[in-house]
């Protein structure tokens, strides 16, 4: 990509998505659904899809130091949203507050609103534990639990449920089909997960996060530690995941949020920047600095 | 009976109930779990505050007058801590003096020196070495060693450093073989492992980086390890060694075998004497009388006080690399 | 021509002054002595060492009969073997394990998932760590104090007690460090999916941690297989066999100090013995925890 290219309506973005591994329709059914373009975050969800999850006025802190700053956001329900931004401006940090695994750090904490189906999930009588089963997440590098793959997916299903023999295995095939998972591990269910290559290991934790049929999946940069192949079949997986599930992605890769995202929210030092549909961002940005990011001035 | 796949956010549901229950076993748990690290307090809390109040008999009647009284008589019930910490000292300081550069040179020698094939076994032999029973030690003392030093060494050192001016009065004595010097050897050679191994996992905390870039520019291996190795760990070479010493001062069986358990003050070297930890070992079973038994848990309350400051200097030293590094040593 | 005219890499060459200096020299003198020294100091330590497992095998081995697992320990003056010595230590460190681990390992998990920066957290290592190396003879009265004097006789019990004090820092320091080991996205992991602390640490950490902390109870069990001092004076000894807890009761290390300090040659060779199978034990205890650690190591 010709970093110093003036950006034109269809030429960046031709080149952002012109890889071979992206899912072939993805990116033009979003471009077709989503016209006229918007620039306010809430506009551009709510003209085209009902908003499962609304950030208000949302500050975070790492002790003393504010990190996250007046964060506006609305998150469509059942389609992919993506987070970009230079290192440290907070996206991860952003995408951690959805279901609260900041908590478990005293020296962090978040102030705001953070609406999921109407719901403040930030208030401190909401239970935790329950939002975490409607809020899944899958972590940058693959944690499968040291245990068979069977019981890593029967874990939490096991903790909430009380399911007859069968019943689990049919839940657990289920979500290992979900993840494009099954027919690689269905004669070894009962094999350590940590016999898995990195890119099953990562779709292991995909299937694990659906294994409590959440609304909602977090997505820290899934793919990053993984090998080009892998990456391609977890980014076929994202396409198909967001019939069911309503997908945030956070990746330090633009590519892949072009391939993969219906919108994209750009963040620095903090902030959010801009958002709107993929195809604004990555093609007439609003803004100077996702201008220069999107074009490679900075990163 | 199966619950329906989206749990519902909000109204009564069993749920809740799992809701409450988990947050009260999580509470539960950590109690538990809390109270046995604080019981880790109360272990050592516990151990010093019984080991005062056996020995409230002794310094009640002794005052502080029991630390520097050379008195040690069973039958007049006069008893006094001065040789046995005497010897306690004076063995720990053999055997630092010989295990020290000991120590510090096969550290070197493992990190430095040696070719990496023979790295590996010789640490493991050094680790595992060091985990020896003291008693083992202190039957090859009574056995080997004594039998040694009587025939040998001691007669020796009577005959030409004995008569010597000042240093010579060290070294007097006769040939039986117990005595503080063959204590303090052994006792040396029990640490050497122990504080080899500490070392060497300090000395392996220094970034290769630093080391590279040293060897770079000319330096010999020595001037590495005195130019970039030492000033780098130093609070924690100072650490590892003082946790030598609070192992060295505090150390039975080695030294019982061999010190001969005399209750004599003597400048000699080459003669018997005893130390905190083998009077108390030899002489618990026999106190006849409740001063008695009080005063040799007064002299354990004594060596505990003195390993304690002795270790947590060692702590604090070791702390200090631990802390540079963000790992724990 | 001066020293610095050469470049710092170049090889040596008899006849230029750096090569050739008293500088250099004295430098290469000095290395050449060091290294000297270490070597020196590295033979003389495993010489020592070397001689001292020697003579631990020329001693027991001779002295290994059948008779040694078979027969009680003799009156003075009388062969026999170990039986009840060895049935004694094996009852009093299987008890120390048993009450030293739970607490050990629950006292490791709350220093690394609770505590593990806070103010206390930090208080409760540094006690636990001059506790790991006090001297074993403290252990020994504080349970004298604690158990043997109310009771009024010494027993078995009080001696597994005052082993358990000592595996108590051991395993409290290899499960907190081991913990730690695993990394935190493990833990964020399963606490996302809405499964409570406590059954996240039981069912995954510890599971992630097993071999680590199992290292720590062996390396535990190492260490109070040859401690005597502490049962000097709590379980003391008994020179026949019982089961009974609440009496005294035989143990390898008090009978091999008893037995070396006599003047009987029987008791000694039976001491040698005795020697003899603790020095096995503890290296075959060392070279397991020390495969399994670095097994553990490998993997993380």
């Amino acid at each position: 990509m010709n970093h110093m290219a003036p950006i034109t309506p269809g030429n960046s973005m031709n080149h952002l998505v012109g890889s071979d591994a992206r899912p072939p329709h993805a990116v033009s059914v979003s471009l077709q659904r989503f016209n006229p373009p918007a620039r306010d975050a809430g506009d551009a969800v709510a003209n085209h899809a009902p908003s499962k999850i609304s950030v208000r006025q949302l500050n975070f802190y790492y002790g003393s130091a504010r990190v996250l700053k007046d964060i506006h956001l609305s998150i469509a329900e059942k389609r992919v949203t993506s987070l970009i931004g230079p290192s440290g401006c907070g996206k991860s940090t952003l995408l951690r507050v959805f279901n609260r695994i900041y908590a478990i750090y005293p020296r962090q904490r978040a102030e705001g609103e953070v609406l999921l189906d109407g719901h403040n999930v930030l208030d401190p009588r909401f239970s935790i534990n329950r939002l975490r089963t409607k809020v899944g997440m899958v972590f940058q590098k693959p944690v499968p639990f040291p245990m068979s793959i069977h019981d890593n997916i029967a874990y939490a299903i096991r903790h909430y449920e009380n399911l007859r023999r069968a019943e689990l295995e049919s839940r657990v095939e289920e979500a290992l089909r979900s993840a494009a998972l099954w027919d690689e591990v269905k004669d070894k269910l009962h094999h350590s997960a940590l016999g898995l290559s990195g890119g099953q290991q990562q779709r292991l934790c995909i299937a694990r996060a659906t294994a409590l049929k959440p609304d909602v999946l977090l997505l820290d940069e899934p793919t990053s530690a993984l090998d080009p192949i892998s990456t391609a079949k977890v980014e076929q997986l994202i396409d198909e995941l967001k019939s069911r599930y309503t997908v945030l992605i956070v990746t330090h890769n633009m590519q892949q949020a072009a391939r993969v995202a219906d919108f994209t929210g750009f963040m620095f030092l903090g902030e959010l920047i801009e958002f709107g549909t993929t195809k604004e961002i990555f093609t007439k940005p609003a803004k100077k600095q996702t201008e220069d990011y999107i074009t490679g001035r900075f990163g | 009976m199966s619950y329906s796949p989206a749990l519902p956010l909000e109204g009564p549901s069993p749920v809740e109930g799992r809701e409450r229950r988990d947050q009260r076993n999580d509470r539960w748990f950590r109690l538990g779990v809390m109270s046995c690290a604080l019981f880790v307090l109360l272990a050592l809390l516990g151990a010093a505050l019984s080991m005062l109040w056996g020995a409230r008999e002794a310094f009640g009647t002794f005052g502080w007058h029991f630390i520097w009284s050379s008195d040690w008589d069973p039958v007049q019930r006069k008893f006094g801590a001065l040789v046995p910490i005497y010897g306690t000292l004076v063995t720990a300081a053999i055997a630092m003096i010989m295990a020290v550069p000991v120590s510090f040179g096969i550290a070197i020698f493992l990190t430095e020196i040696a070719p990496s094939w023979l790295r590996g076994s010789v640490s493991a032999a050094v680790e595992l070495l060091a985990g020896i029973p003291s008693i083992i030690y202190g039957m090859w003392g009574l056995f080997v060693f004594v039998p040694f030093m009587a025939s040998y060494v001691s007669p020796w050192l009577d005959e030409h450093v004995g008569p010597l001016p000042i240093i010579g009065k060290l070294f007097q004595g006769p040939p039986i073989g117990l005595g503080m010097l063959s204590a303090g050897i052994v006792l040396g050679i029990m640490v050497i492992p122990f504080i080899a191994s500490v070392m060497r996992e300090v000395f392996l905390t220094v970034p290769v980086q630093l080391k590279e870039s040293a060897y770079a520019v000319g330096n010999t291996t020595w001037e590495v390890v005195w130019d970039v190795v030492l000033p780098y760990t130093r609070s924690a070479v100072v650490g590892g060694i003082f946790l030598g010493l609070g192992r060295a001062l505090g150390e039975t069986m080695a030294v019982t075998f061999v010190l001969g358990n005399a209750h004599l003050l003597s400048a000699s070297l080459l003669e018997p004497g005893n130390s905190i930890a083998a009077t108390i070992a030899n002489e618990f079973t026999e106190a006849d009388s409740s001063i008695y038994l009080s005063s040799l848990i007064a002299l354990g309350f004594l060596l505990f006080v003195v390993t304690f400051i002795v270790l947590a200097i060692a702590r604090l030293m070791l702390n200090r690399l631990a802390r540079r590094e963000g790992a724990s040593t | 021509m001066n020293d610095a005219s050469l470049p710092i890499d170049s090889p040596p060459r008899g006849d230029h002054p750096r090569d050739t200096s008293a500088l250099w020299r004295r430098r290469q003198v000095k290395n050449a002595l060091a290294k000297t020294f270490a070597t020196g100091a590295t033979l003389f330590g495993l010489f020592w060492l070397a001689w001292i497992l020697w003579t631990t095998l020329v001693n027991g081995l001779p002295a290994l009969k059948w008779t040694l697992f078979t027969q009680m320990t003799p009156p003075p003056g009388s062969d026999g073997g170990l039986l009840n010595a060895f049935a004694g230590s094996f009852i009093m460190s299987g008890i120390a394990i048993l009450i030293g681990t739970p607490i050990g390992v629950a006292a490791g998990t709350y220093l690394s998932e609770y505590a593990r920066h806070s103010r206390l957290g930090a208080m409760i290592r540094f006690v636990n760590d001059i506790l790991l190396s006090a001297p074993s003879i403290v252990i020994g009265l504080f349970i004298y104090e604690l158990l043997v004097r109310p009771m009024g006789h010494f027993s078995a019990i009080a001696g597994a007690i005052a082993l358990s004090f000592i595996v108590l820092p051991v395993v409290v320091r290899t499960t907190d460090e081991m913990l730690q080991l695993v990394p935190t996205t493990m833990r964020e992991a399963a606490l996302a999916l809405g499964v409570p602390q406590w059954k996240v640490v039981r069912q995954v950490l510890y599971r992630a941690a097993l071999s680590g902390i199992l290292t720590g109870v062996l390396l535990a069990l190492a260490r109070i297989s040859g401690e005597t001092a502490p049962l000097l004076f709590t379980a003391l000894n008994n020179q026949y066999w019982t089961l009974h807890l609440s009496e005294p009761m035989a143990n390898v290390p008090v009978v091999i100090f008893q037995y070396a300090m006599s003047p009987y040659k029987f008791w000694h060779s039976l001491a040698w013995a005795g020697a003899f199978v603790v020095t096995m034990l503890v290296l075959l205890l060392g070279l397991i925890s020390r495969s399994l650690f670095l097994g553990k190591r490998k993997e993380s």
